[in-house]
């Protein structure tokens, strides 16, 4: 053994222990991304026209709220608007002192109370002013939110500023009873820790064992001399091993491959359980049954990281690689040369006598640590090919690589999605209107609330409140005319119907928030916020709908 | 359901009025019933008594078992039952309440018992609990114990085990432990 | 006109209870009417943890103008990561109290009342002010508790006795909110499977062949504390306790080569410690009030009855009704009314409760939840039951309370409550 036990108590520390219930989720390497990750809240662009005061934001305040209590580094508040007597009805981070106020700086200000280890600070400017002014004002975020309806022009400047920095982007709508959000990822966004459900994941290799687990399968060659405790505490994995090395001289070397065989397998390895015993069977036995099906398939590239290794970035890794890519690459090398991934290492717990269950632990961790030397010593070359780079990739980062390696994933951002002529847009949205109860009706309807507002801000058609007719059955028309543009898509009555449904169930509260769909919006956009900047866990790709008349929810690819 | 309260607001209010048989008595709890619905249906044989020292309380018990055959025949070994209101999603809790010698029980009286604990559901009943804790005595399993010390004297000498048991039930010293005597 | 109640205040709110939506109730009518509605209804906050605080703020901003909250615990350091109304000066401190008293201080014009105490200190009189009761617990007993309560409540001449449950609960990234209509549909107890206890290894392995960490915590919590520190109480908000405990299972794990055993994961075995985050609790608490609001106003159709999420890959929600099951032991078989002589002894009652249709009970046993009346088996509490079988209802039960029956011929068990008369 190689790890030292630390010999004193070493209890938590007061902030260890104010965020105990988050560390549990993330752990520590979450949670220092999280701290070092300051966020952008582009919370409204101003008033639109002289009867609307625009956006209350309540969406974006109850975002920045889960994010600055588990201790996000800092945020910034960007909002034009001054805090009116509407505002307080539906945001909670204001007072009834605020009203007059910049609601920059009293959302502000109440946010920060929450946690005193987030900074928090605020901008009364547009944001288009703001980053026109200073081009370092956007690269000093880890990802922008911004509460919408905003003009189409804003938005895409935003977007198209924070796509060439690379920077994620959710963009969030909350009117009455219905909200969407979708996430702008940059091109490539790779996630090592995607927390599959451990049940999935267990790796054993049993149909390749490695000398050293070889070895230990001799050690109980002989299960019929074992007395009966013994028997009843060989590790179920041993079992298999020894069992399949019998079936393979009765198959002519081959393993159980189909259902009808694993079966049949199954039933071997059930009839070598003694059953003269007051429990009648054991446990051991039990196991070693439940887990044929399982775990007796040959080891095959899952496709998510055959793409990755078919990519040009893992190909050909140059200087300015992300390290993902430069570990990715050397783990393809690793997977050439073996025709499998590192192993994790993992064991799962089995009934087994503690000294033998732990040296048998130690046969897969030290064959995981074997695997992680190895594709180290590739980074290091690769690196060492590559010419000097800031800093060398950690070890620690290699072997987070290798214990996930199965499970990692690369979600290709997309844009915020439009009804700008965008063909896949188009084309999903055509797809999933063909579904009766589908929510893409309320994405549509967002569109056509999009179009509307765009329409007063930038013709400036002041006096225009976001209640009028007109500029309704326009963008509705615009709308289904740009869903029906390329020829493929027939909307027929059902369908027209349901979107005029949703538009009518959106213009309830004329363009207001109401606050429970907006603290629970804030949540979810909170949780994907904390999955993009932890680059834990699985982001959305890359639309959500959540409809609060009939409590669910949709994801949409468009 | 705006409706239906708007209706009948004023009906209520005559109803509260009219006084109020019935109101604070505190309902028969789902664990309550549960027990008294597994009580009922136990069937225990002549090895077995059970006794309320509150006939009231159902939620605690004692089992005492009286084996007929076996290694601990003629001993009478005592267990409280507990029942909390969560039963049963909760399974109930059972120790042994003298000290005694047995593989699958401790010396401060835990029961080693599957159903118990790690195969405890809310469909198995208070039957099902007595049934594995008899069988305790007519087959102490030795290949999982709570105690490994009776343990390995079961696996390893038989006799011995036996000549141990009968120390013990009869309050002799074992391997330096004093036993409680149980003989009935 | 004061600020507070200014009509421009709650504006976006006013606006959809003022006018009917494409899916709103074709027979509600929308206005003045339902806004006060809204104003008067009474509702109850079971919890002021991760869910509640985030409850009372979204009820307060919903219209509701009266509202009480319980909660039993005080305020952690460990709370401070979600329970946005705490604040580090606050720990210590009752929940219940500083949580009333936060929003009452923002949200102008609302009333929130606290209780420091367990739901169970309160009785039917109290549950049956309110009009809504919104529950955050973390607890599958408390869950329980109020469920059964507030079917017993249900009086069927009565529909203001019936009291919607509006229930939600979270683990890490995952969460639930369903709508209980107190026996009209399926309750927490028809559902119970769907909280899975806790998988527990056997008490043998942690005794004699320990693998993992856990176990090693596990025998220092159950086994060598008994041993060694038996008159201790233990407390797992006691730091010297888990340390205690973290230095055992250190010890042992050291015997076995067993590695891994830390304080965080000590702290999380004894514990029984469920990671939780402010974000989760944010979209579950915000749909138990966003049913809380449907149903107090009709605006819109309320969920039946269930809403699962989960948020670690994606955004995933599942809305189904969940059904209600005939046999279920609460709400399967509801009390009903039974006028009965009281001077009656308690043998000749069970002679007419076998003479009634529904139940026609041949060997029935009974009990009060005071008294066990008649046990028929086993035979020491026949024995001890025995002597009330003479003796008169009056003796044995109050006018109004309920007995509970249950006789082997019947899978069900039958609930009455007596009337004296």
């Amino acid at each position: 053994m190689t790890e030292a036990f630390p010999s004193t108590l070493v209890g938590p520390s007061s902030k260890e222990r104010k965020y105990d219930r988050q560390l549990r989720l993330w752990a520590a390497s979450g949670q220092k991304a999280l701290e070092e990750s300051r966020v952008l809240l582009v919370n409204s662009d101003g008033p639109w026209g002289d009867q609307s005061t625009g956006v209350s934001g309540v969406v974006g305040v109850e975002t920045l709220k889960n994010l600055v209590l588990p201790g996000v580094g800092g945020f910034t508040i960007v909002d034009p608007a001054v805090v009116t007597e509407p505002d307080l009805g539906v945001n909670f981070f204001l007072e009834e002192e605020s009203l007059g106020k910049s609601r920059a700086e009293e959302t502000c200000r109440l946010l920060r109370e929450l946690n005193p280890d987030v900074e928090g600070s605020f901008q009364t400017q547009s944001i288009l002013e703001l980053i026109q002014q200073d081009p370092e004002f956007l690269p000093r975020y880890k990802l922008v939110l911004v509460s919408g309806p905003i003009k189409h022009s804003s938005l895409d400047a935003l977007c198209s500023a924070a796509r060439e920095l690379n920077i994620p982007v959710l963009y969030t709508r909350s009117v009455g009873f219905y909200s969407t959000f979708s996430l702008q990822l940059p091109a490539t966004f790779p996630i090592v820790e995607t927390h599959p459900d451990p049940e999935t994941t267990q790796d054993l290799r049993l149909l390749n064992p490695w000398p050293e687990l070889t070895e230990a399968t001799t050690r109980v060659e002989n299960l019929e001399g074992l007395d009966d405790h013994q028997h009843g505490h060989v590790p179920y994995i041993l079992l298999l091993l020894h069992y399949l090395d019998q079936w393979k001289e009765s198959h002519g070397g081959n393993v159980p491959s189909n259902y009808k065989e694993k079966t049949e397998f199954r039933e071997m390895v059930r009839s070598g359980a003694r059953t003269s015993n007051p429990e009648g069977g054991e446990e051991n036995y039990d196991e070693a049954v439940a887990a044929v099906l399982k775990s007796l398939n040959p080891f095959s590239l899952p496709s998510s990281l055959r793409e990755i290794f078919e990519m040009e970035e893992c190909k050909t890794p140059t200087p300015k690689s992300a390290d993902f890519w430069i570990i990715a690459s050397a783990v393809n090398e690793f997977y050439q040369q073996h025709k499998m991934l590192p192993l994790p290492g993992s064991l799962p717990d089995m009934k087994a006598q503690s000294a033998d269950y732990i040296s048998l632990q130690n046969i897969y961790k030290s064959k995981a640590r074997r695997d992680v030397e190895e594709v180290t010593k590739y980074v290091r070359r690769v690196e060492s090919q590559l010419g000097p780079r800031p800093i060398d990739i950690p070890d620690k980062d290699i072997e987070v690589f290798c214990k996930n390696a199965a499970h990692i994933n690369v979600i290709h951002g997309r844009n915020i999605p439009q009804l700008n002529g965008d063909a896949p847009t188009l084309k999903s949205l055509g797809n999933n209107l063909s579904i009766p109860d589908s929510l893409v009706t309320v994405f549509i309807a967002f569109q056509i609330l999009d179009g509307v507002v765009t329409d007063i801000q930038t013709r400036g058609q002041s006096g225009q409140s976001l209640d009028d007719e007109a500029a309704w059955s326009t963008q509705i028309s615009r709308a289904i005319d740009e869903i029906t543009s390329d020829g493929s898509q027939v909307l027929d009555d059902d369908c027209r119907e349901r979107i005029l449904e949703a538009t009518q169930e959106l213009r309830r509260t004329e363009g207001g928030e109401l606050h429970n769909i907006s603290s629970l919006t804030g949540g979810l956009v909170a949780q994907e916020a904390l999955k993009v900047i932890t680059r834990q866990y699985v982001p959305l790709n890359n639309t959500c709908v959540f409809d609060g008349v009939h409590s669910r929810s949709e994801m949409f690819k468009l | 359901m705006l409706k239906i309260w708007s209706m009948k607001q004023k009906q209520q209010q005559a109803e509260n009025a009219e006084g109020a048989a019935g109101k604070k008595k505190k309902k028969v709890t789902a664990a309550q019933l549960r027990v008294q619905r597994d009580l009922q249906e136990l069937t225990l044989g002549s090895t077995m008594k059970m006794t309320f020292p509150n006939p009231d309380d159902i939620l605690n018990f004692t089992l005492t078992i009286e084996p007929d055959e076996g290694l601990y025949k003629g001993g009478a070994f005592h267990f409280s039952f507990n029942v909390n209101q969560n039963f049963p999603h909760d399974p109930p809790k059972v120790k042994c309440t003298q000290k005694i010698y047995h593989p699958n029980i401790d010396l401060e009286g835990n029961v080693c018992l599957n159903i118990l604990r790690e195969d405890w559901k809310p469909v198995l009943n208070l039957n099902a609990v007595i049934v594995g804790m008899q069988f305790l005595f007519l087959e102490p399993n030795a290949s999982d114990p709570l105690n490994k010390e009776a343990a390995d004297d079961l696996r390893q000498n038989r006799d011995a085990f036996k000549r141990n048991v009968r120390t013990s039930m009869a309050g002799g010293t074992v391997r330096g432990v004093q036993f409680e005597r149980v003989m009935k | 006109m004061s600020p507070i109640d200014s009509p421009l205040r709650w504006r976006y709110l006013h606006e959809v209870l003022t006018k009917p939506g494409p899916f709103s109730d074709e027979d509600w009518i929308p206005g003045p009417e339902t806004i006060s509605a809204l104003e008067s209804s009474k509702v109850l906050v079971i919890g002021a943890g991760g869910l509640g605080c985030e409850i009372l703020k979204n009820l307060a901003l919903s219209g509701f103008k009266d509202i009480h909250v319980i909660d039993m615990d005080t305020i952690d350091i460990s709370n401070l990561n979600r329970q946005f109304l705490f604040r580090h000066s606050d720990i210590g401190k009752p929940k219940a109290e500083v949580a009333a008293a936060f929003v009452e201080r923002r949200v102008k014009g609302v009333s929130i009342t606290p209780f420091v105490g367990k739901i169970q200190d309160k009785d039917e009189d109290y549950y049956m002010q309110f009009k809504i009761i919104v529950c955050g617990l973390d607890s599958i007993e408390a869950r329980r508790w109020i469920n059964a309560t507030l079917i017993g409540m249900v009086d069927p001449e009565d529909p203001e006795s019936l009291k919607p449950l509006i229930d939600g609960g979270t683990e890490g990234f995952k969460g639930q909110a369903r709508v209980i209509l107190p026996t009209l549909s399926s309750c927490i107890e028809c559902q119970l499977d769907m909280h899975a206890p806790r998988p527990a290894v056997p008490l043998c392995t942690i005794a004699t062949i320990p693998r993992q960490p856990q176990h090693c915590i596990e025998w220092a919590h159950q086994i060598a504390w008994q041993e060694h520190r038996k008159d201790d109480a233990f407390d797992s908000d006691d730091m010297e306790h888990i340390g205690w405990v973290y230095n055992e299972a250190h010890e042992r794990a050291k015997q076995f080569n067993i590695h891994g055993v830390t304080f965080q994961m000590t702290q999380g075995v004894v514990k029984n410690i469920i990671p939780a985050i402010a974000s989760t609790n944010a979209v579950i608490a915000a749909a138990t009030t966003s049913e809380a609001l449907k149903i107090a106003t009709s605006c819109n159709p309320y969920l039946e009855n269930y809403m699962m999420y989960a948020g670690e890959e994606g955004v995933y929600t599942y809305t189904f009704e969940a059904e209600k099951k005939s046999d279920c032991p609460v709400c399967g078989n509801l009390a009903r009314k039974m006028t009965v002589n009281p001077k009656m002894t308690l043998e000749e009652f069970i002679e007419t409760i076998g003479e009634r249709p529904e139940a026609q009970l041949k060997k029935p046993s009974l009990r009060t939840e005071e008294k066990t009346l008649y046990q028929r088996f086993p035979p020491q509490l026949e024995e001890q039951t025995r002597a009330n079988l003479k003796r008169s209802i009056r003796e044995l039960v109050d006018d109004g309370e309920e007995i509970a029956v249950s006789d082997p011929a019947y899978t069900i068990d039958f609930r009455y409550r007596l009337i004296f008369s």
